[in-house]
């Protein structure tokens, strides 16, 4: 039982300008398993899910989805033009 | 895992296991793979000298001689592992995280099931050479017992290198 839990964290990190260094020590974890949440070799546990939702003061489905995220560019301005 | 509860020993240990000198030596699967192999090469040819200490006629202590750089070389392997696997085995459970910790429990898995087939193997060549022979050889019974000792105690640490996975990508440049 393996289900693929989606994330935009890199996306979020590299925006904030945060080192995956910098989210581990916030959020108690290794800066691997960081790593590789953003290469969704890894699921995190809900606690370490809203943790890191909680550091980036967002909800925790703006992070995480069971469904692939869309491209921001079309979630802003919708479909293609 | 939050840091607040840790020891000074644990945060020494943390700061030792996450030191990134020796990173290219494992790097990839492949790298890692190599240094488990020499691991347990040297490992055997080390149990091979003491075996042979222990069954030779006549005391040969020159044999001591070459086990000295044996056993360095298998002390920095053994240090090259723990950083490949940044102190999986090492470190208290206390100061791993949530991914740490399953980890660790996996590879405590694997190398409970390796053990086993291991074992089973060897049980099957005494019982086929007792067959054989008449008799197990009895005066291998002692080496034997202490392979499997120290077998047992290695092979989580052999597992978790070789399941290793590889370090996330450099991280932004700007950050």
């Amino acid at each position: 039982m393996s289900e693929q839990v989606h994330n935009r964290l890199a996306m979020v990190r590299a925006e904030r300008k945060v080192s995956r260094q910098e989210l581990a020590e916030a959020v108690g974890a290794h800066y691997q398993t960081v790593g590789y949440i953003e290469r969704g070799q890894y699921n995190p546990s809900l606690d370490l899910a809203l943790r890191i939702a909680k550091y980036f003061g967002l909800p925790v489905e703006a992070l995480f989805s069971l469904e692939p995220f869309q491209p921001l560019t079309e979630e802003v301005y919708g479909g293609k033009q | 895992m939050t840091t607040d509860h840790l020891t000074r020993y644990d945060r020494a240990m943390v700061r030792l296991m996450n030191r990134g000198e020796g990173r290219t030596l494992y790097a990839s699967a492949r790298r890692r793979r190599v240094v488990v192999a020499a691991h347990v090469a040297l490992t055997a040819a080390l149990g091979g000298l003491m075996t042979y200490l222990y069954l030779a006629q006549r005391e040969q202590w020159w044999l001591l001689v070459p086990m000295v750089p044996l056993l360095l070389a298998w002390m920095f392997l053994t240090g090259v592992i723990n950083s490949a696997t940044r102190g999986l085995l090492e470190l208290r459970e206390r100061a791993l995280d949530e991914r740490q910790l399953t980890d660790r429990a996996r590879v405590g898995a694997l190398a409970h099931r390796a053990m086993t087939l291991l074992l089973l193997a060897a049980v099957a060549v005494l019982l086929c050479a007792g067959a054989v022979l008449g008799a197990a050889p009895t005066a291998y019974a002692a080496p034997l017992l202490i392979a499997v000792l120290v077998t047992h105690w290695l092979m989580p640490l052999w597992v978790a290198g070789t399941t290793a996975r590889d370090e996330p990508e450099d991280d932004l440049p700007h950050v």
